[in-house]
């Protein structure tokens, strides 16, 4: 019963969206309405030099709509990117990126084990978790992370770790992309942040 | 530059096909993106970019030609209605069925997302993943308590006798890996049915925090690198922060069977869920397809109506031209169909209305430079050529007609003729000479007509011929005259001269001999003969000596007559000339003589010597005619009068005598017309000859109490000799006219 009024929400809003789309007017898609707005926030991010790497540590909220979550039961897995980019300091010129790095993980939920399942794209390890809470909050875990080799940078330079998590648009099924570009509900972002790298 | 290629774009058949050829292949992209294949799925908003861009190319392109459309329908373009007809008739024919069928597809998408989803295969697919679930929970219930087991052996263990147990335990064949460790994640021990992995798995940190809350795990894992195992793990009793974790390898069937149902519900679900977006993506791409083939449809609407309207505002064009008189505008041929034929027919047509004026150009020029040379020739004849319609109204008239009639006829063109002779009075007999055969309906006739205006006495041949129109009323006639005056002159001064030459050589000659002859006669017998017949003799050649004399006088006054001298015109004063000549005849009694010279008489040109002896003429005449009789009165009068706008001097000599006898009135001034017993009847004669050398007029007449002549000199306008003030004659007024009973004389010889 519950699964039928979801899908006539969600009916009803795609309808919207579409007439929004044809006379070119493109407001926020969706009706459910979320207890609290989408957002991915970074809460602390840091290097650390660890055996001349530099590893990423960032302790990061997703706040994931109520859409996103809808389609991740209903077995839509969701991909969030991690773009990371170090940056040289120049003084007149704009800032040389170094290195760039994008880690994406994706947040699955298994049926037959009634499992979330976080899965490093990058690495292609999973880690299983007994609720979407638990996933969540370990997707926001980034624990020593390694994302460059010290030998590489110049120590006389300075340099700037910028750090952003998105959710990964084109990862979605694709009659859902066209929606989730124009809705603010999947267009989900962070802020970017920025230390010195140390 | 812009307008241009945007002119291009909308105007051309290639941009046409190019863009309908884009339009099919981004939608037949899209068609396969909607569908999920993974090489166009990339492209999907791309390629929904594309189209929703060509979408906005082909309305701006459309809002360009409606514009167009819209400026042309204000200045009244031609063919624009037709043009908007069209348009409207190929959108609505358009529209019609592509909306059908938009609407219907749209529901049979509806309808066939929908049928994927059939409740009874959703029922066993719900159903396996129990079944699977049910299955793997009771797998897992029993390798939990086995690992359970497990665990009891190792409690209390010390731990360098944990790797010895554990080898113990792995031997059973559905152990993959044994690992003892504690929650710290320090391996104690660990043995693994599997040689190629060195280091053993480590179980994730929710089921470490599990453990560490004395919690057991136990689920199925895909381990990397291993595959899909059951995890199990379990605390161990006696040594705290002690677990083992088991690795149970799922057997490959059960694994291959567990992902199908995993994959397969996980497939199905996600697409139950998707079933919304689904439809919405497949509405889209047809409501944009639907969009870009109706104003795909309109732009070829519009493109095909300019196609089939251009021939025919082309030929609407050429009509107003040809309907202005421009035939030798040719039109392109568009095509080889049929407006091209019928272009090319209206080519032909007016190529040959062109040729048709041409000629009737070429006749009317052949026509104007005919009527050109006839007017010519007309206006270089010496006759007078009129023609008039049935009703009299005058149509042409050369110049010799104006010229000869002293009028200007130009302005008389289309005035009756009646018109001619009221405001020109001495042409009213020439009219009335017309007018009369024309009334009569005479087909051909000829007449004499005199007139007298300001040139003197006119004699003219008339001649008149029907002319048959086209129509009855157009009918009317010709009417050529000449001015004969001088040619009758000389015709009369030639057969007098004849005659006088054959008086002079018939008479004149023997009478000198016959005179000779009786003298001689009379010189050799009167003295010889007896007497008594000397008287016979010379009464007998006396008689004809005399008689011959008389002849003689009678030839040479004849002579006179006949002689046409040199006039030697000069202006003349005829009051002084009347003057001089009356002072031979002044002291003639018993007759009075009576003056009324007008003062001022304008001076007319002429010869003095005709003219002197026109007067000894007509005072002697006068003079003859009172004879003895007491109380005679002669009055001679001159007065300048303008009679029909011409003038001219009148010279009037009255006198109390017994008048001309009334059978001589019409003849009076013919050769040998006398009432005298001694006249010679050249008197009048020669008078009327002087007056004619002068182009004047004479008329006589009997008046209450005698005779009357009058004498009319025509005056020469131009020498401007006419004097404007005119007078009372010196010797008292004038004397008011008497009315004529007489008649004029026309002067012509018989």
């Amino acid at each position: 019963m519950n699964r039928g009024c979801r899908a006539i929400n969600r009916a009803s809003a795609n309808w919207l969206a579409l007439m929004a789309l044809l006379v070119g007017i493109l407001p926020r898609a969706g009706t459910a309405a979320a207890a609290e707005e989408p957002e991915f926030v970074i809460r602390s991010a840091g290097t650390v030099l660890v055996d001349k790497v530099y590893q990423l540590n960032a302790r990061i909220h997703y706040q994931f709509s109520a859409e996103a979550l809808d389609a991740l039961d209903n077995g839509v897995p969701l991909v969030v990117e991690l773009v990371i980019e170090i940056e040289r300091k120049r003084d007149y010129v704009w800032d040389e990126t170094v290195a760039s790095l994008r880690q994406r993980y994706q947040l699955s939920y298994e049926a037959l084990t009634q499992r979330y399942v976080v899965t490093n794209l990058n690495s292609g390890a999973d880690n299983y978790y007994g609720s979407r809470a638990a996933a969540i909050a370990a997707l926001g875990d980034v624990n020593h992370l390694p994302i460059l080799d010290a030998g590489l940078l110049n120590p006389d330079e300075k340099y700037t770790v910028n750090l952003q998590a998105s959710l990964d648009l084109d990862a979605l099924p694709v009659p859902m992309r066209v929606i989730g570009y124009f809705s603010s509900n999947w267009r989900i972002a962070s802020e970017q942040v920025s230390w010195p790298l140390q | 530059m812009a307008v241009a290629m945007m002119k291009r774009l909308s105007s051309g058949v290639v941009p046409i096909i190019l863009l309908f050829g884009l339009l099919l292949v981004s939608l037949y992209l899209m068609g396969r993106a909607t569908q999920n294949s993974e090489e166009f799925g990339r492209l999907y908003v791309a390629l929904l970019v594309i189209n929703v861009s060509l979408l906005i190319l082909l309305m701006v392109l459309i809002g360009a030609n409606m514009v167009k459309l819209w400026r042309q329908y204000r200045n009244r373009a031609t063919g624009v209605r037709l043009t908007m007809r069209l348009v409207v008739m190929f959108v609505v024919l358009a529209m019609v069925p592509v909306s059908m069928v938009y609407w219907f597809s749209l529901d049979f998408i509806k309808r066939g997302i929908d049928s994927w989803f059939d409740v009874h295969f959703e029922k066993a697919l719900e159903d396996a993943l129990e079944l699977s679930r049910t299955v793997l929970d009771s797998r897992m219930r029993d390798l939990l308590r086995r690992t359970e087991a497990m665990a009891g052996q190792l409690d209390h263990v010390p731990d360098e006798r944990i790797p010895v147990i554990l080898g113990g335990l792995s031997g059973d064949s559905d152990v993959g890996e044994l690992t003892v460790l504690t929650v710290n994640g320090k391996i104690i021990a660990s043995t693994s049915s599997s040689t190629d992995r060195l280091l053993p798995t480590y179980p994730d940190e929710a089921i470490m925090l599990q453990l560490r809350h004395g919690m057991t795990y136990a689920g199925l894992d895909q381990i990397s690198g291993v595959g899909l195992n059951i995890r199990v793990v379990v605390p161990l009793k006696g040594a705290s922060g002690r677990i083992l974790q088991v690795l149970y390898p799922v057997s490959e069937r059960l694994a291959v069977l567990t992902d199908n149902v995993q994959s397969t519900y996980a497939r199905y679900d996600r697409l139950r869920y998707l079933r919304d977006w689904l439809k919405f993506s497949f509405a889209l791409t047809l409501s944009l397809v639907l969009l870009l083939s109706l104003l795909t449809a309109v732009w070829a609407a519009f493109y095909a109506a300019r196609r089939l309207v251009a021939p025919i505002r082309t030929l609407a064009i050429g009509t107003r031209a040809v309907a202005s008189g421009d035939y030798r505008r040719r039109l392109p041929l568009p095509s080889h169909d049929e407006f091209g034929v019928l272009v090319q027919s209206f080519n032909d047509m007016t190529e040959k209305i062109a040729q048709a004026q041409n000629q009737a150009r070429h006749s009317q020029q052949q026509v104007e430079s005919q009527r050109a040379y006839l007017e010519a020739v007309l206006e270089r004849l010496s006759s007078g050529v009129l023609t008039v319609d049935s009703h009299q109204v005058l149509h042409t008239a050369n110049a010799a007609a104006g010229h000869i009639l002293g009028v200007e006829l130009n302005e008389m063109i289309g005035m009756p003729l009646s018109a001619l002779a009221d405001e020109h009075g001495h042409l009213a007999q020439f009219v009335r000479a017309l007018t009369e055969p024309l009334t009569k309906g005479e087909h051909e006739w000829r007449e004499e007509v005199t007139l007298f205006g300001a040139g003197g006495r006119q004699v003219l041949i008339c001649g008149g011929a029907s002319l048959p129109g086209v129509t009855e009323s157009e009918d009317g006639y010709v009417v050529v005259f000449e001015d004969v005056t001088t040619l009758i002159q000389a015709q009369r001064d030639a057969a007098w001269g004849e005659m006088a030459r054959r008086l002079a050589h018939e008479i004149k000659n023997p009478l000198t001999p016959i005179r000779l002859s009786a003298e001689r006669l009379r010189h050799k017998y009167l003295k010889t003969m007896p007497a008594s017949d000397t008287d016979l003799l010379d009464r007998s050649t006396h008689t004809i000596i005399q008689q011959v004399e008389a002849m003689q006088e009678m030839v040479k006054a004849f002579s006179e007559y006949a002689r046409v001298p040199k006039l030697e015109r000069r202006p003349l004063d005829l009051n002084r000339l009347i003057n001089e000549v009356l002072d031979l005849y002044r002291d003639h009694a018993p007759v009075q003589w009576e003056l009324y010279l007008q003062t001022g008489l304008p001076a007319v040109e002429a010869d003095v010597g005709r003219f002197r002896q026109l007067l000894h003429n007509l005072f002697k005449n006068a003079l003859e005619a009172l004879g003895e009789r007491s109380g005679g009165r002669i009055t001679i009068t001159t007065q300048c009068v303008e009679e029909s706008g011409f003038p001219f001097v009148e010279l009037r000599i009255d006198d109390n005598g017994p008048g001309f006898p009334a059978g001589l009135l019409g003849r009076l001034f013919e050769p040998y017309v006398t009432t005298k017993p001694k006249g010679s009847g050249l008197g009048l004669a020669i008078v009327k000859k002087i007056v004619d050398e002068h182009g004047g007029m004479i008329m006589a007449e009997n008046t209450e109490d005698g005779a009357c002549v009058v004498i009319r000199l025509p005056l020469d306008v131009s020498t401007g000799t006419v004097r404007p003030e005119t007078g009372v004659g010196r010797e008292g007024n004038m004397r008011p006219r008497s009315q004529s009973n007489g008649v004029a004389q026309r002067g012509e010889m018989a």
